[in-house]
């Protein structure tokens, strides 16, 4: 199990009364993707969140490299510096240009100095194809540069781990295919990534595993070519029928 | 950013510094603080000069002449002088106050200096002639006076209402108007004012008649108390007593104050006699504005900033300190800390300090509220990706969050700025002499209320212009 990067047990989650996270065992292993399904509401961006603890577990534990993140006295500053993570609305700083979002942790952390900083963000800027955006403010890029510039800003930190959060839900079909290559390209040069999302193509490519979540726990999961074609669960052949015919 | 707080800070002591330079410097001679009213004429009232003059003030200079002490006479109105000096805010009170038993439980008074009793006085062409006469009808009388006490004695009896104003000058219009059919004073001051032109008749006999001192806290200034009693027995002895009230009760008073009639009254004429006391009001309002808008802003952010840190207990302090400071009105929380807090401690706060003290707390509480609101309409997935960067709270709230909540709260800093030199002047009633007091103090003597209070009206006017202006070019710094 050495090279177990994310392992999750028992973890629970409740937002009040409502019981979100039902005793979910979950683990990664070192430069593995897994995709995680499953329909809205399941908990799978709860999961993802608890990740990188932007939201507190109830109970169980839940390690990264080793390092309890679920503990309170785990400097979570610290772990976070090497978990990336990319959101639907892309959250980039609407204060900051472009070339300033990727720059600013790295600079204000003490990782690269300024010089450094700019160089990397114009290296990351040129890996994602936007190299010509580096004094744009975010407020001036679609959607599609937007999601490719929070993935150089998250990248911009080194981390050994990439969460994506549904990246792809919230732009117009003919950008899609811009942040899924990016995607790729990371996945391809071994990045551990665990990602949300609904583009059933990019899981069947590129997911070593995927989880397929309901109500709150991980209901079947597998090799994508088994999840997809032979499902096992009732739930999961109903919710891929769903998806996939559409 | 750095360096901007810093400044913050500069002025945050520079300020200070203001408040140290303000507390009362310590003389050789023992200076007395004085409390009087605004107008009680002949006892207390300002000159054309808008200096201080009356029976009272020349009986208080020339005793302090004769026993060697200072004054410090501050025109602080009747009733809050006398507050004023049950808290221990001043040392002593003269201003036409009679002496009654039930003023006797919170002060001692010095042997009567003047007789005086009550009588009625009405508009020029009131039929009223009597108390009979008042049935139904409204009288006015000014605030905590032996007239108002003697109106409310007999109001059941001769079946009229009363209304209370702080100044003479008040009452007075109230009865010129014709909103209230007669007004209660002294028969001293009235019979004067009657003399001077104040455009009203005495129809009644002096009733009540009573004897005015000059008065210190229960227990307090002893000493005080003593200097004035055989100063008034030296004046008595050598005729300058007599002197004094000839000078203001005798045929002549009446030729004194006439001059002052035939004063230029147009505005420009008001705006140059009363030059020097304007600029000075203008001049004590912008300190006070300024001063509290540094202290005002430092406060109100440090406490919205309280209110969105990750700590349930801070976010309750913020949140309690907004709910008291917003919900308090400024007048109460003036009168609360000027006169309430150092009758409880015995220990004086100077009007300019309290003043400052008060704006902070309520202007710094909207401007909390703000802060807070300004941070918290910036979408929560900014703070989200910065922590999930790595970044501590801190870090995120000041590189991120705060300089997008500043833009969204820069209107609200501007629309506070005005606020809080608009409510300077409800100072005024803790005699600070700032533009309205100055205002109040030039229209007893001239009784221009118009005139004078559109100048006044004018001259802020003029200044929220340039404060506005100002807030726009820092405005637009900040956005570029
Ligand atoms: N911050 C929150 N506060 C309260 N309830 C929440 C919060 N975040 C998520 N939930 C609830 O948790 C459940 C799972 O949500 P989520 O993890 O977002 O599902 P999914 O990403 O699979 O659509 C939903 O019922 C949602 O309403
Ligand atoms: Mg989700």
């Amino acid at each position: 199990m050495a090279n177990l990067k994310v392992d999750i047990s028992d973890l629970n989650k409740s937002f009040g009364d409502n019981h979100v996270l039902k005793g979910i065992d979950f683990k990664v292993a070192n430069n593995e993707v897994v995709v995680l399904i499953g329909p809205s509401g399941s908990g799978k961006s709860t999961l993802l969140r608890c990740l990188n603890r932007l939201e507190a577990p109830t109970s169980g534990k839940v390690s990264i490299d080793g390092k309890d993140i679920s503990n309170t006295k785990t400097n979570i500053d610290q772990a976070r510096e090497n978990i990336g993570m990319v959101f639907q609305h892309f959250n980039l700083f609407n204060n900051l240009t472009v070339g300033q979002n990727i720059e600013l942790a790295p600079v204000e952390l003490g990782k690269l100095s300024k010089e450094d900083a700019a160089a990397q963000a114009k290296k990351l800027l040129a890996t994602v194809g936007l190299e010509d955006k580096y004094d744009a403010k975010p407020q001036s890029l679609s959607g599609g540069q937007k999601q490719r510039v929070a993935i150089a800003r998250a990248l911009a930190m080194n981390p050994d781990i990439m969460l994506f959060d549904e990246p792809t839900s919230a732009l117009d079909p003919e950008m899609v295919g811009d942040v899924l290559e990016v995607m790729k390209k990371l996945a391809k040069e071994g990045m551990t990534m665990v990602v949300v999302t609904h583009e059933m193509g990019f899981a069947k490519e590129m997911a070593d595993r995927v989880v397929f979540m309901a109500d709150g726990v991980v209901v079947e999961e597998g090799k994508p070519e088994d999840v997809f074609d032979h499902p096992q669960n009732e739930r999961t052949k109903a919710f891929l029928d769903k998806v996939i015919n559409v | 950013m750095k360096i901007r707080l810093k400044l913050f800070f500069a002025l945050f002591f520079a300020s200070l510094g203001l408040f140290a330079w303000q507390a009362p410097t310590v003389h050789a001679e023992t200076t007395y603080t004085i409390g009087t009213d605004v107008t009680f004429p002949p006892f207390v009232y300002a000159n054309s000069n808008n200096k201080y003059v009356g029976i009272d003030m020349e009986l208080i200079r020339s005793i302090a002449k004769e026993e060697g002490f200072k004054v410090d006479i501050k025109p602080l109105g009747f009733n809050a002088a006398v507050q004023s000096l049950s808290s221990g805010q001043i040392d002593g009170v003269i201003a036409g106050m009679t002496i009654t038993d039930e003023r006797k439980q919170t002060l001692d008074f010095s042997t009567p200096y003047y007789e005086s009793g009550i009588v009625m006085a009405v508009a020029p062409s009131s039929k009223i002639t009597s108390l009979k006469g008042l049935k139904g009808k409204t009288v006015a009388v000014k605030t905590g006076t032996q007239g108002a006490s003697y109106a409310n004695s007999i109001k059941d009896k001769y079946g009229f209402k009363v209304v209370t104003f702080d100044d003479s000058d008040n009452v007075y219009n109230d009865v010129k108007t014709g909103n209230s059919a007669a007004c209660f004073d002294d028969s001293a001051v009235l019979n004067y004012g009657v003399k001077t032109g104040l455009g009203l008749k005495v129809v009644t006999k002096p009733a009540d008649v009573g004897q005015y001192g000059f008065a210190v806290k229960k227990g307090q200034n002893q000493k005080l108390l003593k200097m004035f009693n055989a100063g008034l027995a030296k004046l008595k002895k050598n005729g300058k007593y007599d002197q004094i009230i000839k000078k203001y009760t005798g045929k002549t008073a009446t030729s004194k104050t006439s001059k002052s009639n035939s004063e230029d009254r147009t505005f420009l004429g008001l705006l140059r006699q009363n030059q020097q006391a304007i600029l000075n009001g203008i001049l004590e309002t912008l300190k006070l504005t300024i001063v509290s808008i540094i202290c005002a802003t430092i406060f109100g952010i440090l406490v919205g900033l309280l209110g969105v840190l990750p700590n349930k207990f801070a976010r309750g302090a913020s949140t309690t300190i907004i709910y008291i400071f917003r919900g308090l009105p400024l007048l109460v929380l003036a009168l609360f800390i000027y006169n309430g807090i150092p009758s409880l401690t015995g220990t004086k706060i100077p009007a300019f300090v309290a003043g400052i003290i008060t704006l902070t707390l309520n202007e710094g509480a909207y401007t909390a509220a703000f802060v807070k609101g300004g941070i918290d309409a910036v979408d929560s997935g900014q703070m989200e990706a910065a922590r999930s960067l790595g970044l501590p709270f801190g870090k995120a709230m000041r590189k991120v969050i705060l300089p997008q909540g500043i833009k969204i709260m820069i209107p609200s800093f501007i629309n506070q700025f005005i606020i809080t030199l608009k409510d300077t002047s409800i100072l005024s009633i803790i005699g600070i002499l700032e533009l309205t007091q100055t205002g109040k103090i030039i229209i007893a003597r001239n009784l221009e209320g118009f005139k004078v209070w559109a100048i006044i009206a004018v001259i802020y006017l003029l200044i929220i212009t340039l404060l506005t202006l100002l807030s726009k070019w820092v405005e637009r710094r900040i956005n570029d």
